[in-house]
């Protein structure tokens, strides 16, 4: 009947891992808690659905009514259109909502379990990581609106290249792991953060291609470089292009792209979860 | 500290020198306004909070130890160290063998599972196979005595059996170390002496206890040792009658103390009153 701890049991701050020890550890833990892991995706499901007459089909609906509102808006205020335009926007919302949904939970992950934390032992990382599953799995929710969608309105558009959409999800997956880290620590501290998120989340999608194609800023490009640069860095520029090339355009993503941003969210992911690690034992202290 | 060199094969706890701080600039829902009038207060007044100090004292196989103090003394803190919970910020705190603290009652029941999702979501916290928390589920549902309950969401539960489910999940360990915060005192009469004796089994089962206690009878019933804490250091040390009446005298003082503050606060009026109505 092993019962395993990670606390090791000599306890000292001097005994503290360096800085890769920690990320291996976070890594450890992460794995070995994974039915924990699985647990609380699960609960977060039953949670959301529990109390609407609906229920999980919610997540199906919800994007693709987010969507026809931002095909109001941009098609008859703005006049301004795409052919498809509702499955061209619809490949960026759908990503989109897994991201925000999985920070906005991530940021309340650690603080919700407060009198858990302070009464029992457990590696606190698993709660944002669980954020971001739970996100992956409402993402797999709104794919079957997406094949709705599909074969209902858009069957020319049905391509080999949707096979694809799994590894442009895993370099998502990777980028959001890294912030929900980070933004569940930082909310132990400062609880600000809920509320400058929903802004920044806002303004964030905006600026990225998500209502409109990259190419219909090429003007603002040519005209302020820097500007133009700072959008093509824009994690989201490559994530939302890469969706709607394999779902929309049918055509194979900028592989480059991908590749670079998915390594740049290794790193980061490294760097989140060492700063995770770092301030894990306050979380008692502070909540 | 004047402790013997202990025998390391039968030494289940061993702490050394240990401090607790508490950073007075992070406190409860910190929000950046605060913590930049904090900053700039800094200057002046203290950024730290001791909470434990200097404490040091060993727990052998066998041994259940009682750790007594008035509120605020740094009990639940010195527990919460022990259980792996709070680093200690100097000192070191080596624990040998499995712990379980029997703090948990109902802390992370979610309202919408349902009882049995309860247990394995509590299980997994704990960090116990999922195997042998379905091999102890039955267990858990029997002693907690909810029936049909066990597959209706939490939110649907009396707090009595909220707390019984609790009870029956924390206990549903074989610690080698137990750590009890005096959660003995839950649910009905029946309820009571049933979990009594069920600490009781697991206090034998142990191989050594901390028991953080209010009630003294306690202490000098099931305890062969005792700790007393006072601002976060150890005062007195020794059989459980004679730190328990350190305890009382101390405890009298401060009462003492403090009628005579209350006495002298409140003295002017109370002594104004009776020559107005008069």
């Amino acid at each position: 009947m092993a019962v395993p701890r990670e606390a090791p049991p000599l306890r000292s701050t001097a005994l503290r891992p360096n800085a890769p020890g920690l990320v291996l550890e976070a890594l450890r833990e992460s794995w070995s808690r994974r039915r924990l892991i699985r647990y609380l995706v699960q609960a977060d499901l039953k949670k959301k659905g529990s109390d609407t007459l609906l229920g999980n089909l919610w997540w199906i609906l919800d994007p693709l009514l987010q969507m026809l509102v931002y095909v109001v808006l941009v098609t008859i205020i703005f006049a301004r259109s795409q052919p498809d335009y509702p499955l061209f926007i619809f490949a960026a919302i759908l990503p989109w909502k897994w991201f925000t949904s999985s920070i906005s939970d991530a940021i309340a992950s650690v603080t919700s379990q407060e009198r858990l934390i302070k009464q029992i032992q457990f590696p606190k990382i698993v709660l944002p990581f669980a954020s971001t599953v739970a996100g992956l799995v409402n993402f797999g929710f709104g794919l079957v609106g997406l094949a709705g969608l599909l074969v209902l309105l858009y069957p020319h558009r049905i391509n080999i290249t949707l096979v694809l959409i799994p590894v442009v999800a895993l370099v998502q997956f990777a980028f959001t792991l890294a912030l929900t880290f980070l933004a569940a620590a930082t909310n132990v501290f400062y609880r600000d953060l809920g509320n400058v998120s929903r802004h920044l989340l806002r303004l964030w999608f905006y600026l990225s291609p998500a209502l409109y194609s990259i190419s219909q800023i090429d003007h603002l490009a040519a005209e302020s470089p820097i500007l133009g640069t700072l959008f093509r860095l824009n994690p989201f520029t490559i994530l939302f292009e890469a969706y709607r090339d394999v779902i929309y355009a049918g055509t194979r993503p900028d592989w480059a792209g991908l590749a670079s941003l998915f390594a740049v969210s290794l790193v980061l992911i490294a760097i989140a979860a060492w700063v995770f690690k770092r301030v894990e034992p306050s979380f008692a202290k502070v909540l | 500290m004047g402790l013997p060199p202990p025998l390391s094969d039968h030494v289940a706890i061993d702490v050394r020198d240990l401090g607790v701080s508490y950073s007075l600039r992070f406190t409860r829902k910190t929000t950046l306004h605060r913590s930049f009038t904090n900053l700039l207060k800094r200057a002046n007044g203290p950024t730290n909070f001791w909470a434990l100090q200097g404490v040091g004292f060993h727990v052998v196989n066998g041994e259940s130890l009682a750790v007594i103090g008035p509120n605020g003394a740094g009990k639940s803190t010195l527990l919460q160290v022990l259980a792996g919970i709070i680093l200690p910020t100097t000192g070191t705190v080596d624990v040998r063998g499995r712990v379980s603290s029997l703090l948990t009652l109902g802390a992370g029941f979610d309202q919408e599972l349902t009882g049995r999702e309860n247990i394995h979501l509590a299980g997994a916290f704990m960090g116990i196979d999922h195997r042998v928390m379905e091999e102890r589920l039955q267990d858990i549902v029997d002693f907690a005595d909810i029936g049909d309950f066990i597959d209706a969401p939490i939110r649907t539960y009396s707090t009595g059996m909220r707390a019984r489910l609790g009870f029956s999940i924390a206990t549903a360990v074989d610690p080698d170390i137990l750590l009890l915060d005096e959660v003995l005192a839950t649910g009905d009469q029946v309820f009571r002496a049933k979990s009594r004796a069920r600490v009781m089994q697991l206090v034998r089962g142990a191989k050594a206890v901390i028991l953080v206690a209010h009630d003294m009878n306690w202490v000098i019933e099931f305890c062969n040792r005792a700790i007393l804490l006072e601002h976060g250091r150890i005062v007195a040390e020794g059989e459980p009658e004679a730190v328990v009446a350190v305890h009382r005298a101390h405890s009298e003082l401060v009462k003492a103390a403090r009628e005579a503050e209350i006495r002298r606060v409140s003295g002017g009026p109370q002594a104004s009153a009776p020559s107005s109505s008069a």
